[in-house]
C-alpha cells in the first residue's frame, strides 16, 4: 500500500522537483568538465567536405540569422565555420535577415577575422540587416547591392573590394546559413535554391534539424548541423589537427556534456513514470 | 472602389511574379527586382505601422490605468528609452561602450536567452506528464523519442551493446518515417499555398484588405 501510494505521488509529483533535477543536470556538467568521444554524422561530414572543396580565393556568402536566445546552440558553429573559411583563405560576405543578430555577429566576425589577419572590406564585410523575410532572400538571389546599398558601417558596398564581381547569390560558389528559425535556411531553399541551382549548407537549431533533413536528402542543401550536437561535431572535424585560435574555445564540445545529463535526465522521468504508471494501473491508475 | 482598385493592383503584381518563374527573360527580371525592391521598402515602412500601433494599443490603457496598466507602461517606456538611444548612436551604435551595445547585451540578451532557457524546464515536466505508453501509438512515439534522444548524445554511443546500433536507429528514423511525413505535410502546405495564392491573385480571398 505504501508503494503504491509513493508511486501515485510520484506521478503527481510537484514540478518544481523536475525544474530543480534539470537544474542540477545542466549545472553539474558545466562545473565538472568531462571529455567524451563521439561519432561525425553523415550530414555534418557532407558540410565539412563541401568547405574543404572551396578552393583559396573564393568567396562564400554566410547569413547570420540567430539572435542571443539561439545563440548558445549556433554561435560555436558560427565561430567554427569562420575559423573554417578564413584559415582557407576563403572570403566571406555576410549579411543577416535577423534584426537582433548584427550586435552578435559584428564583434565575433571582426575578433576570428583579427586573429587571421584578415583585413575589413578586403577579405570580409558585413552589409548589415534587412528586413523583409522572404522578400530579403529573394532579393538576395537578384541583386545584393541594390538589397544592401551601404555596409553595417554605412559605406557603399559598391565601393568594398571584397563584393567586386558579385552582385547576387549565384554568383557565389556557396551559400551558407546559419540557422535559428523563420526567416533562415528553409526560405533559402523554398525562395532562391531551386531557381539559381545554389550550393547551401546549413547549421540550425536541434529543433529545426527534422524539418531540414528532407533538403539535405533531396540535394538542397549540401550538409547540415543540427543543434549543439551537429556544432560539436563540426568542431570536431574543423579543429582535428589544430587547436582553435586565441580567444576560442570549443564551446559546443564542452557543451555536450549538459546535453548529455540533460538527456539522461528526461529519459530516466519517462522511464519512471511508465513504470509507475503500469504498476498503479490495475489499481486504478490514469488510465484515460 | 475602395476594394476594387487594390484586387486590380493584386491581381496585375501576383500574375507578373508569378511569370518570372515561366519568363527566365533578363528584361522581364529587371521588372521583378524593382518590385521586390518597393516590396522591401514595404516591410521596412510596416515597422513604422508596428510602432504606431503598439503606441496607439497600449498608450490608452496605462493613461486609463487598466488591467496590468504597469507592464504596459515598462514596455512603452523601454521602447522610447532604445529607440532614442538607438538614434542617439546611430552608426556607432555596435562600438564598445555605446549605450545601445549596453543595452542589448545587458537586458535584452539576458532576457531572450532566459526566454529560451526555459522550455529546457518546461519540456522536462511535460515530458515527464505526457509520454505515457497508454496505447500503440503512444508507446511507439514514446520509444521513438527515447531512441532520438538517447542516440543524439555521446552517451547513446557509449553505451555497451546497443550504442552502435542506436545512432544506425535513429538515422533511419529521421530518414525514413520522419522524411515521409515531413514530405506529405510540405507538399500539403505548398498546394494549400498555391490555391491561396491564386484565390489572393483572383480577387476570391480578400481577407489582407480588412474584408471577410
Amino acid at each position: 500500500m505504501k508503494l503504491f501510494d509513493a508511486l501515485e505521488r510520484f506521478q503527481n509529483m510537484d514540478r518544481r522537483w523536475i525544474f530543480l533535477g534539470m537544474g542540477l543536470s545542466i549545472l553539474i556538467p558545466l562545473l565538472v568538465t568531462a571529455d567524451c568521444e563521439f561519432k561525425v554524422d553523415e550530414r555534418v561530414q557532407a558540410l565539412y567536405d563541401t568547405v574543404e572543396a572551396l578552393p583559396a580565393g573564393t568567396t562564400v556568402f554566410l547569413s547570420a540569422d540567430f539572435d542571443p536566445a539561439s545563440r548558445p546552440e549556433l554561435e560555436p558553429f558560427f565561430r567554427a565555420n569562420l575559423d573554417h573559411l578564413f584559415r582557407k583563405d576563403i572570403k566571406i560576405i555576410s549579411a543577416t535577415l535577423w534584426e537582433f543578430a548584427p550586435p552578435i555577429v559584428v564583434p565575433i566576425l571582426h575578433e576570428i577575422a583579427a586573429a587571421h589577419g584578415k583585413e575589413y572590406g578586403v577579405d570580409y564585410a558585413f552589409l548589415g540587416y534587412k528586413p523583409g523575410k522572404e522578400l530579403a532572400i529573394k532579393a538576395i538571389g537578384e541583386n545584393i547591392p541594390k538589397t544592401f546599398p551601404v555596409d553595417y558601417q554605412g559605406t557603399p558596398v559598391e565601393d568594398l573590394p571584397v563584393m567586386q564581381g558579385f552582385k547576387q547569390a549565384k554568383d557565389f560558389p556557396l551559400i551558407v546559413n546559419v540557422s535559428a528559425g523563420f526567416p533562415g535556411t528553409r526560405e533559402y531553399v523554398l525562395q532562391i535554391q531551386g531557381q539559381h541551382n545554389l550550393t547551401i549548407i546549413s547549421s540550425c537549431t536541434a529543433v529545426s534539424g527534422p524539418d531540414y533533413i528532407p533538403f539535405y536528402k533531396a540535394g538542397q542543401l549540401a550538409g547540415l548541423a543540427a543543434g549543439m550536437p551537429g556544432s560539436a561535431q563540426y568542431e570536431k572535424l574543423v579543429w582535428a589537427d589544430s587547436e582553435p585560435p586565441p580567444g576560442t574555445r570549443k564551446l559546443a564540445t564542452q557543451a555536450i556534456n549538459v546535453l548529455n545529463m540533460g538527456h539522461a535526465f528526461i529519459i530516466a522521468l519517462i522511464l519512471m513514470g511508465n513504470i509507475a504508471y503500469f504498476l498503479t494501473k490495475p489499481r486504478g491508475g490514469d488510465d484515460d | 472602389m475602395r476594394s476594387t482598385i487594390p484586387l486590380i493592383i493584386t491581381f496585375f503584381v501576383g500574375l507578373f511574379m508569378v511569370g518570372e518563374f515561366f519568363i527566365p527573360h533578363w528584361r522581364y527580371r529587371i521588372w521583378t527586382a524593382e518590385l521586390l525592391e518597393w516590396g522591401l521598402i514595404l516591410a521596412a515602412g510596416a515597422y513604422m505601422l508596428g510602432l504606431a500601433n503598439l503606441i496607439q494599443v497600449n498608450l490608452p490603457k496605462v493613461m486609463k490605468k487598466e488591467r496590468d496598466w504597469g507592464y504596459k507602461a515598462v514596455m512603452l517606456v523601454s521602447l522610447v528609452v532604445t529607440l532614442f538611444i538607438g538614434f542617439h548612436d546611430g552608426q556607432h551604435r555596435h562600438d564598445d561602450g555605446a549605450a545601445y551595445k549596453w543595452v542589448f547585451e545587458f537586458v535584452f540578451t539576458p532576457l531572450n536567452a532566459t526566454m529560451f532557457a526555459l522550455l529546457a524546464f518546461y519540456i522536462a515536466s511535460a515530458a515527464f506528464r505526457a509520454f505515457r505508453a497508454r496505447n500503440v501509438e503512444a508507446t511507439v512515439l514514446l520509444v521513438a523519442a527515447c531512441v532520438v534522444m538517447l542516440a543524439r548524445v555521446p552517451m547513446g554511443e557509449a553505451i555497451p551493446v546497443i550504442g552502435d546500433y542506436l545512432p544506425r536507429f535513429m538515422n533511419w528514423i529521421m530518414d525514413v518515417p520522419n522524411i515521409a511525413a515531413r514530405r506529405a505535410i510540405f507538399i500539403g502546405a505548398a498546394l494549400g499555398a498555391v490555391a491561396t495564392g491564386l484565390r489572393v491573385i483572383l480577387g476570391l480571398e480578400r481577407s489582407h484588405l480588412g474584408a471577410d
